[in-house]
């Protein structure tokens, strides 16, 4: 009974116990604080202080701190909270007395000390204000101490059933603390706690991804004790900040912090056996960033936010072959974390060498601020003054909204030991061989260029050309005989092909004497023309051959029907495809 | 008297004397020569650089940059100077053995030099010029072809130039197929980064390795789309192109 009074005194008091042992994860020190509810009270309220010890090395006790005008009307309660958070357990104690003021005026709980091995804790001394009358809300009364029940029906509790209480009145909110942003610029992103009872403990049910952004973990948020209270739709939460993100959006257009699910250790009302202990779970919602583009150019080296750039030499006067180092830092806020790009370094008479990156760079809810660090070996090649020009380091301004450009001063460096331009007795061997570099050649040597290689489209011409021209050999004959002459008969060749087949079928497969020899005469007309013996023109010996057979074919057109005819007719037929053959 | 006149005519034309020397391949060359002698390889490269950029690009040039290049280890840009020579001058025997060097040094597979085998096609044809052959033979095989047309007599020809004709073909096959073949280019810088887009704030999909020659699918302003021998494409300006047009020098 005695145990149910004294948590439900300390409800409020436990919560910011719960939560500050919850912050107490990071910590294992100790620490020891002191706390009422209200610093104005009426001379008839009573006023609660909590002591609260959390850590490492705890005392079973604590003293009790001097009053004035205050007097110890019950307590000390004791409390204690074991909780456990994301693998991690943390440990706290609080004592609760309940005090009753003496009469209107000042009042004070002095300071509390004490001493855990040679390091001393102190809660500072608490002023309180007290009133004439009572001014504290009658449902916010603290209980009579001395009533053992608490004011309540002291058979309520038998008729609870553990566990079976009203669902507990908590929410999470996620919040950004804006909803553009340039890409790469930071976006705080804060889990809020909202509740009216005690909080053991609260954990990611599962770990949450955030596509499309970078996101970087700070350290617990700083909260005043007890949380914020806050209104909400006409009731009164208290308001605890729990975990806090920044999130770089990696590409433009809209981009989601999805919702993320807690389960939340909770301590309800319980019944006989004390307060009962409840996990709930509870999901924030998705919210909506949209990630305006940022500029590009060449060099740009993404980086968004606002930094300088400088450079030093480790030193500015060096023996020829011996290594300098060239560092270019550059320091700001911004998404720095992420810029692995170096400058591009070049030194005109040296060799520059790869460079090694450190970065000193520490997360805050403004974004991440430090510096990150370029090493260059440069290792000269040449003697004399070398210098390493003005290093430039571009950067996204997003109030400016433009491409900013932080640029170093020129370093000069002297190179003692050889003369300008000689070479560098601590530079690698050349070109790794191991008998020394191969010779030089003395001439240029040009190629010859007129004509020595085609190229493949003037190659594709000429051949082309060149086809085209075979073809253009190859199907002329073949269009000169496909020409009619003037009487529309086939000439050339065509037509000698012709008369060869006419000869080949003469005096074959039954074909009479008659039509034999017409076929032959026609033929042979054909090909050499007329053949008219009264022509006044001597015959060319192509006619006169023509004529010859041609006589012959008369012979056996006119002779008697004697006998068969076939053998004298092929051989005719023979002799005149000779002819043709020749002379046509 | 004649001799202050002469001397101030001299005076005059010293500026534009210099200006045709500095102009000079030749002379370019032999400056770089002699500040390779001195060490100043940087300087030497620069002389080199500058001569090829006038277009007068021969195999000596690129065989002295190559080994200015690797006086200061860069193998990559060694790699790229030789295999630039091989593309020149493709009978150079020194160019390729120092290239098989270098190969084995920056321990290269050898289809990690050569990603495509119609480049090699592309070369041979220059090596032994196959074009011009080819182009010969056509010419033969025209002319013995109207031979046989104009004279009855030299109709034997006939086989001869349908012969001539199918080898002058068959040659200029060669050079026409290497046509074809990708531009490739070689990564010139130790640990350079493949990225996703053409862009310095590109994010990075891998590493490329010093001295590979990688196929080049496109280009946009300094750095080319490549695609490696794993297969992987991106974008990088780390990497020159070997199939350039004379005379320009590029991603510098």
């Amino acid at each position: 009974m005695r145990n149910v009074q004294r948590w439900r005194a300390s409800l409020i008091s436990t919560i910011g116990v719960a939560l500050a042992s919850w912050t107490g994860i990071a910590s294992a020190e100790l620490t020891l604080r002191s706390e009422v509810e209200a610093q104005r009270v009426g001379v008839q309220d009573q006023v609660q202080l909590t002591v609260t010890m959390s850590g490492e090395g705890m005392p079973d006790n604590v003293p009790m701190p001097a009053l004035t005008n205050l007097r110890v009307v019950n307590g000390p309660f004791t409390s204690s909270q074991l909780s456990v958070v994301n693998g991690v357990a943390s440990h706290s104690r609080s004592f609760i007395y309940a005090l009753q003021p003496q009469a209107v005026g000042p009042a004070e709980i002095g300071e509390i000390r004490i001493k855990v091995g040679p390091t001393a804790y102190v809660a500072p001394p608490i002023v309180i204000e007290v009133v004439p009358g009572s001014i504290r809300p009658r449902g916010n009364a603290a209980p009579d101490p001395m009533d053992p029940f608490g004011g309540e029906d002291p058979f309520e509790m038998f008729r609870r059933r553990p566990g079976r209480g009203p669902e507990p009145k908590l929410f999470l909110e996620a919040v950004v603390n804006r909803d553009r942003a340039f890409v790469g610029e930071p976006v705080l992103l804060t889990y809020y706690l909202y509740t009216t009872i005690s909080v053991t403990d609260f954990r990611f049910v599962e770990s949450p991804t955030y596509a499309g952004f970078w996101s970087e973990a700070l350290p617990p948020p700083a909260r005043s004790r007890g949380g914020d209270v806050v209104n909400v739709k006409g009731e009164t939460f208290r308001r605890f900040a729990l975990i806090q993100k920044l999130l770089f959006p990696t590409k433009a257009g809209r981009v989601i912090v999805p919702g993320s699910t807690f389960k939340v250790g909770v301590e309800t009302g319980g019944g006989f056996f004390g307060p009962q202990q409840q996990v709930v779970e509870r999901t924030t919602t998705a919210l909506t960033v949209n990630a305006d583009p940022i500029p590009d150019e060449r060099g740009f080296s993404g980086a968004v936010g606002r930094f300088t750039a400088q450079a030093h030499l480790d030193k500015t006067n060096v023996a020829l072959g011996e290594a300098v180092t060239l560092r270019f830092e550059v320091a700001g806020n911004g998404n720095l974390k992420w810029i692995d790009r170096p400058p591009d370094v070049k030194v005109t008479g040296a060799k520059v060498y790869p460079p090694q990156m450190s970065s000193d760079l520490h997360a805050a809810p403004s974004g991440i601020s430090g510096t990150k660090t370029w090493e260059f070996v440069v290792v000269p090649e040449t003697g004399g003054a070398l210098t390493i020009p003005a290093l430039t380091f571009s950067y996204f301004e997003p109030e400016l909204r433009q491409i900013e450009h932080a640029e170093t001063t020129p370093i000069t460096f002297q190179v003692k030991g050889g003369p300008a331009g000689a070479p560098s007795a601590g530079r690698p061997a050349s070109g790794s061989r191991a008998g020394g570099p191969l010779a030089l050649r003395s001439d240029l040597d040009l190629p010859l260029r007129t004509g020595s290689h085609l190229s493949p489209r003037a190659l594709a011409g000429f051949v082309g050309l060149l086809l085209a021209v075979h073809g253009a050999l190859w199907a002329t004959p073949w269009l000169l005989d496909r020409r009619p002459d003037a009487a529309g008969r086939p000439t050339g060749r065509g037509r000698s092909r012709r008369a060869l087949a006419d000869l080949e079928r003469a005096g074959q497969d039954g074909m009479s004497k008659e039509a034999s020899v017409a076929l032959i005469e026609k033929t042979l007309h054909e090909v050499f023309g007329p053949l008219e013996d009264e022509a006044s023109a001597p015959p060319t010996d192509r006619e006169r051959a023509a004529r010859e057979v041609l006589q012959e074919v008369y012979f056996i057109r006119y002779a008697p029907q004697l006998g068969d005819y076939s053998e004298q007719i092929r051989s005719v037929a023979r002799r005149a495809a000779e002819v043709v053959r020749k002379w046509a | 008297m004649r001799r202050p006149l002469g001397l101030a005519l001299g005076l005059l034309l010293l500026p534009a004397a210099a200006a045709v020397w500095a102009q000079d391949p030749a002379a370019r060359f032999r400056e770089g020569n002699e500040l390779f002698r001195t060490g100043d390889y940087p300087k030497a490269i620069e002389a080199y650089r500058a001569v090829a950029a006038t277009g007068a690009e021969s195999a000596s040039l690129y065989w002295n940059w190559a080994q200015a290049a690797l006086a200061r280890n860069n193998t990559g840009e060694a790699l790229w100077a030789l295999l630039r020579a091989r593309e020149i001058e493709p009978g150079d025997r020194a160019v390729s053995r120092e290239i098989e060097r270098l190969r084995e040094s920056a321990n290269l597979d050898p289809a990690e030099i050569a990603p495509v085998p119609l480049a090699a096609v592309n070369r041979a044809s220059r090596r032994f010029h196959l074009d011009i052959v080819a182009v010969a033979l056509l010419v033969a095989s025209v002319v013995l072809h109207g031979l046989t047309r104009r004279a009855r007599h030299l109709a034997r020809l006939s086989a001869a130039a349908d012969i001539t004709l199918g080898i002058g073909l068959l040659l200029a096959a060669a050079p026409l197929s290497g046509g074809f073949a990708q531009p490739t280019a070689v990564v010139v810088t130790a640990g350079a980064p493949l990225q996703d887009a053409a862009s310095p704030t590109a994010g990075t999909i891998g590493t490329l390795r010093e001295g590979e020659v990688v196929v080049v699918l496109a280009e946009s302003d300094a750095y080319l789309r490549i695609e490696d021998s794993s297969g992987a494409r991106g974008w990088t300006a780390a990497a020159w192109k070997l199939e350039r047009p004379m005379g320009v020098v590029s991603h510098e």
